[in-house]
């Protein structure tokens, strides 16, 4: 006989109601995970940075050429939004125009008079959380300040919870499937982002979903994760091959994130302008910026650094593995100092008073030595 | 970084610079073809079995470092792996330019490699001791830790670095002149242990 799938009940309790309705933090589906404490930045010593091009505009009446030109010239990535487009320091106006891991390549300019070369600044990494973070981080690069409220950030509305439900049982359901075919059972699931801004920035029209075949292929790294990253890029890869730059997600910066900036500057008169702006590309969509991966196992190192690396917003997992996993167990890899992206973690958990709460998990249980 | 119990031999040194710098050429490679210069090499019995350097930008994949395309290339040739086995390089070295990082320092370990030899630290992903000591210091139930020993041709590995970050954009539809640019070449000495400046 089947027992009662939880997920089953909670999809049925989302499903009822005002899909706009905000969902009190006690009643989602999900424990967030809180990386890093709010006050932990107000020294500046330890505000994360990271490499961004920058150009000096001569010229105030340029500005608005200039901020309409990089509006289309689609380097900007989402990643930039909690940073300033403008700075105004000593009389001099600089803009922002692409973080250097996403962009490493010296970005094309337009055709604007007197325009620097461009050239690398640090600049911080994350929003700025206290007031007192935002007078250091102001002093690296205009910061957007965004105290969080009571408790945590993002509101879920129910219409949302339940996308998130339905997420995590199709994940369940295919973990089943793999481990009745012989594999371990970890599934990893990129749904189709459910607001609509999401769906449009990430450009991604069907979900991925892949299940850890370390098994069928002797090889024992195919974990669900890694073939889900894999999935998603070999379909971005393939949809955009006419591009005139590509992005290059750099994995590993140069070792010389000590000084202030990389000294690539160039006399202003030096430059040469590209007549016409690049077609809109690459940076909406890059990796996966702005999209959830739901799996049914906390992600090993392994997978928690290469989630990392691929830049996506948020993790959502079912089982912890207390003495593999990444995201919270034995390390909390998007907590760790120094490391230039974070994403947001929740736990499954199911709601109170609920029957047969445990018959998704056991259907999917593996050993607690193995890497999900 | 990670530290030496032993400082080795002079000899000893020159084998481990001499697949270095096999690993260095990996890393040139990815340089001219507009990759993150990172570059490594993976020996057994003396010989290479396996050379690779990054490919994230071509595969749009941030995942595919140089490590885990070798690992796929050893793993996919049935002399180099014959039988299926847990952990298919227990007689492997690993010689790279860059400390490996988090994930490919896990990949490493899971797949019981025998010892790492790098070049240059990583400050932001290192992860043999820079940001996490995933070859040994993590523990893990079952899979055994493993040695890395930094500094083998650091400055070539840094320099290789720089020069990416200051590379035309040939992709450009008009590549700019960076005549103008000027190549950083000092070099900070490791101020952690186990440096070998």
């Amino acid at each position: 006989e089947e027992d009662i799938s939880a997920l089953d009940i909670q999809i049925s309790v989302y499903a009822h109601g005002n899909a706009q309705d905000v969902i009190p933090e006690d009643e989602l589906p999900f424990t967030r995970i809180r990386l890093v404490r709010d006050d932990e930045e107000d020294e500046l010593i330890a505000i994360n940075t990271q490499p961004a091009w920058v150009v000096d505009v001569p010229d105030a009446r340029h500005t608005a050429t200039m901020l309409s030109w990089l509006k289309k010239s689609g380097i900007e990535t989402p990643t930039m939004s909690h940073l300033k487009r403008i700075r105004k320091q000593d009389g001099s106006l600089t803009v922002l125009l692409a973080l250097t891991p996403e962009y490493p390549q010296v970005p094309a300019l337009p055709d604007v008079p007197g325009l620097s070369e461009p050239y690398v600044v640090h600049v911080p990494s994350t929003v700025a959380l206290t007031q007192v973070s935002l007078k250091h981080k102001n002093t690296l690069w205009p910061t957007v300040y965004a105290p969080r409220r009571k408790g945590e950030a993002e509101e879920w509305t129910r219409g949302k919870a339940l996308w998130a439900c339905k997420a995590m049982k199709r994940v369940v359901e295919e973990a089943q499937d793999a481990g009745r075919r012989g594999e371990l059972p970890i599934t990893a699931h990129v749904p189709i982002p459910y607001e609509k801004e999401t769906r449009d920035a990430a450009q991604l029209p069907a979900p991925f979903l892949a299940h850890d075949t370390r098994m069928s292929t002797s090889h024992p790294l195919r974990h669900a994760v890694l073939n889900t990253i894999r999935a998603v890029a070999d379909y971005r890869a393939s949809s955009s091959t006419s591009l005139l730059s590509t992005p290059t997600p750099p994995p590993i910066p140069p070792p010389t994130d000590s000084s202030a900036s990389i000294p690539l500057p160039g006399a202003a008169g030096t430059s040469r302008f590209v007549a016409e702006v690049q077609a809109p590309q690459n940076g909406a969509h890059y990796l996966l910026t702005s999209l959830t991966l739901f799996t049914t196992h906390e992600p090993c190192i392994m997978c928690s650094m290469a989630l990392l690396h691929s830049r996506v917003k948020e993790v959502f997992y079912l089982t912890p593995m207390s003495r593999t996993g990444g995201c919270g167990s034995v390390a909390c890899v998007p907590a760790l100092k120094n490391v230039n992206h974070r994403y947001n973690l929740g736990r499954w958990r199911y709601l109170k008073g609920e029957p047969g709460a445990m018959a998704d998990e056991r259907s999917i249980t593996i050993a607690d030595d193995i890497d999900a | 970084m990670s530290e030496e119990d032993v400082p080795p031999s002079a000899d000893a040194t020159d084998g481990h610079l001499h697949w270095m710098r096999e690993a260095m050429d990996m890393a040139e490679e990815a340089l001219a073809a507009a990759e993150v210069p990172v570059g490594c090499v993976f020996v057994r019995d003396g010989r290479i079995i396996a050379r690779a350097r990054n490919r994230t930008n071509e595969l749009r994949n941030a995942t595919r470092h140089a490590e885990l395309e070798a690992i796929d290339e050893i793993l996919a040739d049935a002399t180099l792996t014959p039988a299926v086995t847990q952990y298919p390089l227990s007689e492997t070295t690993l010689y790279v330019t860059v400390e490996p990082c988090i994930m490919c320092a896990s990949a490493l370990r899971q797949m019981g490699i025998k010892e790492v030899f790098y070049g240059c630290g990583n400050d932001r992903f290192g992860g043999c001791g820079s940001v996490l000591g995933v070859n040994s210091k993590l523990s893990h139930p079952i899979h055994a830790p493993y040695k890395a020993h930094g500094g083998y041709l650091r400055e070539d590995a840094i320099l290789v670095l720089r020069r990416f970050y200051i590379t035309e954009n040939t992709n450009a539809p008009i590549p700019k002149a960076k005549g103008n640019r000027v190549l950083k070449t000092d070099i900070l000495p490791r101020s952690s242990s186990g440096d070998r400046d």
